[in-house]
Order: structure tokens, then sequence, then C-alpha cells
């Protein structure tokens, strides 16, 4: 590990980012092979290019001659004498096939052998999941401002907190600093509209910790945070996995570096580095929790979906009536062409989305035993959602505070309220409800609406059928 | 010949044919519309001369067509003149407190003469409070609007809830102190309710056609799509297009501008409201500025290496102000120089 000759003190800056991790620490080869080898390659290329070159050197000749005994000649991969060198050696690979172990062992044996900086591993990380946006739960957080009066001369469009990405970063870190020694990484996704923020905590007051290596590739140390683009919310990852036993006893702190205490610490900070004078947030739950970032989006987004669900989906789709200046009557057109080009639609305008003999009701299966007034039923309780459009909610947790037999309603309050608790789970609950409609094993009619997706919500308490709010400030 | 090739033609055949049946379709439904067959039929429908009966059948069979395209016109002509227009939606929920909603659906033109996809607010009834005077109150049930617009701060302001202000009487009496003009307001307007949320909305179309448009006359590359061999020597990062028709569908949407004269090498909104607008130089200045809601530029900060550069800021914002005459002025001065 490079480590300056300088005195350590503890101080509040933050880690810095080319803070090396010793490439031989095992983890490193698990946190990077969970990456494909396209992957792995196109963050070897980043790392290379002109711009990244000074904030990632590869390991060159010139380095190996400053060192005084090495055991040089037994290792595969020779260094390189020009930078150029290691890209065409990464090209090589390119045009090869083969596994993505190779790539591995000459990133962390050749090129880096002299270590991967916190960067390079916020990096392989942050790929990670733009290539698995479903490999972590995510929870919505809405921001709110806290004074609920806002200054009469204060437009009403400027709801949503304007970031400027590095002041945000050092209101954070001035945020957390004091108890706890944290790395920042931002990034924008590729696939999706969403700025994630990776941090990394540790607790030594250091800015070069002592501590082993193992602690800085913890996964469990890593917090991230996303931020969808122009809307009031934000995603926390929750910890997946509790603290790893290992670094808790080895550490003398463990309270501070506790995973949930930690994550705690960061989720506390996050609405103070968002605030400015005169216009504080505050983070509120929103009772969704789901593995689908674009579930998280549709239902927690910038789009038109947050408030229509469920029945009212046809509304966020515009899947029930065309632009104005449409000739067709409405009930002619199938919700699909609604939806496919409704929003550049223009007279006359050729459209190659429209299907050839499209059916009249999308759900409508060739199944004699479906009636059509069932498909109809269930198609108005749901509208688009599980089948045209869809938020894959992975686990759906419902607490029923009526009793189980509903039969009399007795209005004396009884000592012993029993409740029941539905979990469900899956990979897309509301398109799933939806197929149990469609064959007839849900009465469509008689489903409350938590079951449509109208909410959502991945957790709630429902009373008489309907979702029970508590409100809290 | 090679079977892909035989594929590929099957399936443009089978494209321009789906064309050709929208084209139709679309021509047909007009031609139900239009206005000569709308009074033909009108004349048709008086009872009929004995001798035609046979011709009269015919109207008959077509009529019912006519009439529903007639209906759908007139409605399409409603929403073209009012933009905001209203219908009632029965929620199909077995356990709604109130199943009949009012909906309100307006529609906004865009740039070309393009239809955004309509927006929609559904209302319901709120339970009549003890006291039972009878009062109508409605409430915000669903909405389509997206986040952009505030529509749960424009609800507590014009649509303020009877049995809600008595928890937060407090706010109340500190709001009337500090505003007294908003004392009258505190019963609901559904109207100025609806249009401060159809301005608002506008308004953000009209910003964001805005500098669709400022865009459009410095010319955007899309990366992948006109990625000709003239870029092939720009170094020039991809940026995503946050106002692209594909922007929140995935990583599509990366344009740049096109070299022009004027040396801008970046411009376009900081975020979806497109209140803010970025605009970066060759020569390395930087700048940004404040899209007001009437469309003037409202203020613009510029900076370079050696500090504000206070003539472009003054370019910027003087003139008319005009966002669409910005580039004009710009390229008005760079002339002269």
């Amino acid at each position: 590990m490079a480590r300056p000759k300088s005195i350590r003190a503890p101080t509040t800056a933050s880690l810095p980012s080319n803070l090396r991790i010793p490439s031989s620490t095992p983890s490193l080869v698990k946190s990077f092979g969970k990456l494909t080898r396209q992957a792995l390659l196109d963050l070897a290329f980043q790392w290379l290019d002109d711009r990244n070159i000074q904030a990632f050197p590869p390991y060159l000749q010139e380095n190996e001659d400053q060192k005084e005994e090495d055991d040089e000649g037994l290792s595969p991969y020779p260094a390189e004498r020009t930078v150029n060198d290691v890209r065409n050696a990464y090209q090589e690979l390119q045009l090869r096939k083969g596994g993505k172990r190779e790539v591995i062992d000459r990133i962390l044996e050749g090129d880096w052998r002299h270590g991967i900086t916190l960067r390079q591993l916020a990096m392989v990380d942050l790929r990670y999941i733009d290539d698995h946006s479903s490999s972590l739960r995510w929870t919505a957080l809405e921001l709110a401002r806290i004074s609920s009066q806002p200054p009469p001369d204060s437009d009403l469009s400027a709801c949503v907190p304007r970031v400027h990405a590095s002041t945000f970063l050092n209101s954070l870190q001035q945020q957390i600093a004091p108890l706890v020694k944290a790395h920042y990484y931002l990034s924008r996704s590729t696939s999706l509209p969403l700025t994630f923020l990776r941090i990394f905590v540790t607790n030594s007051p250091y800015q070069h910790p002592r501590q082993a290596a193992e602690i800085l590739t913890d996964s469990s140390r890593v917090i991230y945070v996303a931020f969808p683009d122009s809307c009031p919310y934000l995603y926390t990852s929750i910890a997946s996995s509790p603290g790893s036993k290992a670094s808790a006893s080895a550490t003398p702190h463990a309270v501070a570096t506790d995973p949930r205490s930690l994550q705690r610490l960061v989720r506390d900070a996050l609405p103070k580095a968002l605030s400015l004078p005169h216009q504080r947030y505050t983070l509120k739950a929103t009772s969704l929790t789901a593995k689908s970032l674009q579930a998280l989006l549709s239902l927690r987004g910038p789009g038109r979906s947050n408030q229509s669900n469920g029945a009212f989906s046809i509304f966020a789709d515009a899947a029930l009536e065309g632009s104005p200046l449409d000739p067709r009557p409405s009930n002619t057109v199938t919700p699909e062409e609604h939806m496919n080009h409704p929003s550049h639609h223009k007279e006359n305008q050729p459209t190659d989305s429209e299907p050839p003999k499209a059916p009249k009701r999308p759900l409508t299966t060739t199944d004699p035993h479906t009636s059509k007034k069932r498909s109809l039923t269930v198609q108005s309780r749901f509208g688009t959602s599980g089948s045209l459009s869809s938020a894959p909610l992975d686990r759906l947790d419902i607490r029923l505070l009526d009793p189980p037999h509903t039969t009399t309603s007795t209005p004396e309050p009884t000592t012993s309220k029993p409740t029941i608790s539905l979990t469900f789970t899956g990979t897309d609950i509301i398109s799933g409800f939806r197929k149990l409609a469609d064959l007839n094993i849900i009465d469509a009619k008689k489903m409350p609406s938590w079951m449509t997706g109208e909410e959502a919500v991945s957790v709630a308490v429902v009373r008489g059928g309907t979702r029970v709010v508590k409100d809290i400030g | 010949m090679d079977p892909d090739d035989l594929d590929s033609e099957i399936s443009a055949i089978r494209a321009e044919i789906r064309t050709l049946h929208h084209r139709r379709r679309v021509l047909a439904s007009s031609i139900l519309s239009s206005r000569p067959l709308q009074r033909l039929s009108k004349t048709h429908s008086l009872p009929p001369p004995p001798n035609q009966s046979h011709r009269q059948q015919e109207w008959t069979d077509i009529s019912p067509l006519i009439q529903s395209s007639a209906s759908h016109a007139q409605t399409n002509h409603h929403r073209i003149a009012f933009s905001t227009t209203t219908f009632p939606f029965t929620d199909p929920s077995p356990n709604a407190e109130s199943q009949n909603l009012l909906g309100i659906r307006i529609d906004i033109c865009g740039r070309e003469g393009r239809y955004t996809k309509p927006y929609y607010v559904l209302l319901r009834r709120v339970n009549q409070n003890k006291s039972g005077d009878g009062k109508k109150e409605v409430k915000v049930h669903r909405h389509t609007i997206p986040s952009v617009v505030d529509i749960g701060r424009l609800e507590r302001i014009y649509l303020p809830l009877e049995s809600t202000t008595q928890n937060t009487a407090e706010d109340v009496e500190a709001e009337e102190q500090l505003k007294p003009w908003k004392r009258k307001s505190r019963k609901q307007d559904l109207k100025t309710f609806v249009r401060e949320v159809r301005k608002q909305l506008v308004v953000w179309h009209l910003r964001c056609d805005a500098v669709r448009y400022l865009r459009e006359t410095l010319g955007v590359v899309t990366r992948g799509v006109d990625d000709d061999a003239m870029y092939e020597d720009d170094e020039r990062p991809w940026e995503r297009d946050i106002l692209g028709p594909s922007a929140n569908v995935d990583g599509a949407g990366e344009t740049r501008i096109a070299k022009n004269k004027l040396g801008i090498v970046s411009l376009g909104p900081t975020a979806l409201e497109a209140v803010y607008v970025r605009m970066e130089w060759e020569d390395g200045r930087v700048g940004r500025f404040k899209i007001s809601n009437t469309g003037v530029v409202e203020r613009a900060v510029v900076i370079g290496d050696a500090g504000r550069d206070k003539l472009t800021e003054g370019i910027i914002t003087g003139g008319d102000g005009r966002v669409e005459t910005l580039l004009e002025r710009l390229g008005h001065v760079a002339g002269d120089v």
C-alpha cells in the first residue's frame, strides 16, 4: 500500500480516491469476478483513457527500476514499457476469446499490481449495478420541505431541490465527517435516468488507515444512494448482509461501524446536505421497497405514473384516448396503439409500430373458457399495469386489520384484535395477481385495490380494503 | 436468393401494409367526420321521399359510424379549443369511499403542432364532515402530473379541506398574519386550481420547447444515428439529452451539439424542469441562465478562466430578452467582432 511518510493525524477529510488496496487482497478477485469479461475490458480501457490515466496509472517498467529487490522473473505479466503497450495488451485480450479470469489476473497481477484504488473499486461496483439493475434492494424515500409555508414569492414549479454534485458532496462530507470516514464516488447510470452515489465508510479517523485491506473491500460498509432525475425522491440500498463478524470483532468501535448505524448516519445526513438556508428538507418513508430500479422509477420517479397505478394506469399510459388530432374514435383504437406513438403523433404520419391485426383486448387469451366479461373486468381493475406496462414488485407485505370473519362487524371494541399479515414474493407480484384474476382464481370485481397495484407500495396496512396511512407530520 | 433477404423483404412489405392500413383508417375516419358528409347525413335523417327507400337503407347502415365519428370530432374540437375538459369516471375499486370521480383532462399542444400525452387529474368528493353543512369539497385522488409540477402544493393552496385546516390552525393563523390576502382563499377554488395546474404544465412545455429549439438551431448530433465521418475527429464527450424523445428509455439518447460559428459546445437544461440551462463554449467558458415563466431570460452567469464574462451575460439577458432569440443575439455580436 502506498503510504506517505507524513505524520498520521486524525482528520475530517474524506478517504482519498487514490488510496490503494493491495492487489493481493483475495476479496478483490471476488468483486472483480462479478463482472463479465467485456465489462472488465471496458473498465480497463476507461482507466487507460487519456483523460483518466493520471488517476489510474498502470504499473510500468520505470516503476520497476526504482525497486531494489524483487522476484520479478516469476511474474507471468512483465511490466510494460509505456501506457500504449498496456492499451495494446488489452486490445489483444479484446480480440481474443477467453474467460474473464485472465483479464482479472492481468489487472490484479499485471498492470495494477501496485494496488487497486478505492475509485477503481467503486467503478467496478457501480458497473455491476448498471449491468444488474436488480442486484440490490432499494428503498424509496421522499424529500419533503420541512416548513409548511413556502415563501410567497417562490414560483410554484420549483419543487425539486437543485443539486450541484460537488457542493452536495462537500456538505454531505461535512455532515458525516466527524462521525465516520468515508469515500464518495458519484456516477451517472448508463441505462437509467439515475445518478448513483456510492459511499464507503470506515471507522478510522486517519487518512491512510492501517487496517486490514479486507475492510476496504467489505461490501457491507458500502451504501448506495440513487438520485432519480428531477423528482423529490431518492433511493437507498439496504445493507444486504449484516456486518461480517470478523471485521466487527477486529475493530474496537463496533458500535459506529455496524452497517445499520452507518446507514442511519448517512441517511440522516442526506437531507441536511441537500438543504439550503430557508429551504430545509427531511426524508419521509414512502413504503416502497423493491429490487427493480425500473419499478422504483415508475412508482416514485419523475414520470406520470407516480400517482396513477392499477385501474388508473390507463391514464398514466394514456392508453384510453389519443391526441385531439386523431380522427379515429377512441374505442376503435387499441391501447397499444395509443401508448406507442401518442406523444409524437401527427396526423397522417406513417407508423411502423402498429401491429398488423392487433387484438382488440391484449389479455383475451385464446382459452375458450375465459369469458369476455371477465377479461373486461380484469382490464378495468388492472388497467395496463401487469401487462403493457409493468413495475415489478418482488415483495408485498400486507397487514389486514380486519378480523378474519367480517360477516358480522361488531362495533364494540374487543381486547384482542387479531390481524393477518400477508407476504407475497415473486418476480412481479402485480402481474401475478392479474394472471390469477384472468384464470378466475381471484374474483376481479371484489378484489381490493391494493391487489391491483393501485397503491404503489410494497408495505401496507389495510382496513376494510383500503390502505390506512399513518399520518406522521 | 438468400432466405435472409426474403425475410427482410417480407417484413418490409408487412410494415408497409401496416402503414397503409393505418393510413386508410385515418382517412376513413376523416371522411366520416368531414363536414359535407355530416351535412348529408343530417339531411337524410329526415323522413325520406318514398322513391329512395333503397338509399335510405344504406344511410341507416352507416349512420352509427357517422354519429360516433361526429361525436368524436366534437370532443376533439372541445379538447383543442378549451385544452381542459372534464369527464366522469367510475372507480372500479369495491372499497372506494366515493366511486364517482371527476376527471380532468389537459391537452397541451407543443411545438410543430404535436400534442403531448394528455394529462389527467381525477378528483373525488370528500366525505361530508360532521357539521353536515353540505359543502362540496373535492380532493385529488389520482393524477398523472409529473413531479416537475408540485401538484400537492397547488392542492394545499387552492383546494384546502375544512377538516384538515383545524389540525393546523396555528399555521393558518400565522399564515394569515403574514399574508392577509390569502384569508379569503381558504375556500376551495377548483377553477383556479385547474388553471394553475394547466399553466404550470404549459409553461414547462414551453421552456422545454424553447431549449429544444435552441439546440436544433445549433444542430444536434445523435450518437450512433448520424455518426458521420466528419465528426470522427470530434473528441468531445457525448452528453445525455434530457429532453430527447428516448431520454427515459435507455442510454440511447446521447447527443452533442454540432460545430457552430458561435463556438458553443454544449447547451442543455440542468434538469427535466428546464428552468436552468447550461452552456459551454469552446474556449472553456461556462454559462448558465434561467428561463422565466414568460419565456424571458431572467438571469445569466458566464464564467471563463479570467472570471465573469459580463459582456456575454449582458448579451444573453439583453435585447428583448426572449429565449428564442438568444442565438441571434449572440450571433449578431459575434458577427460584429
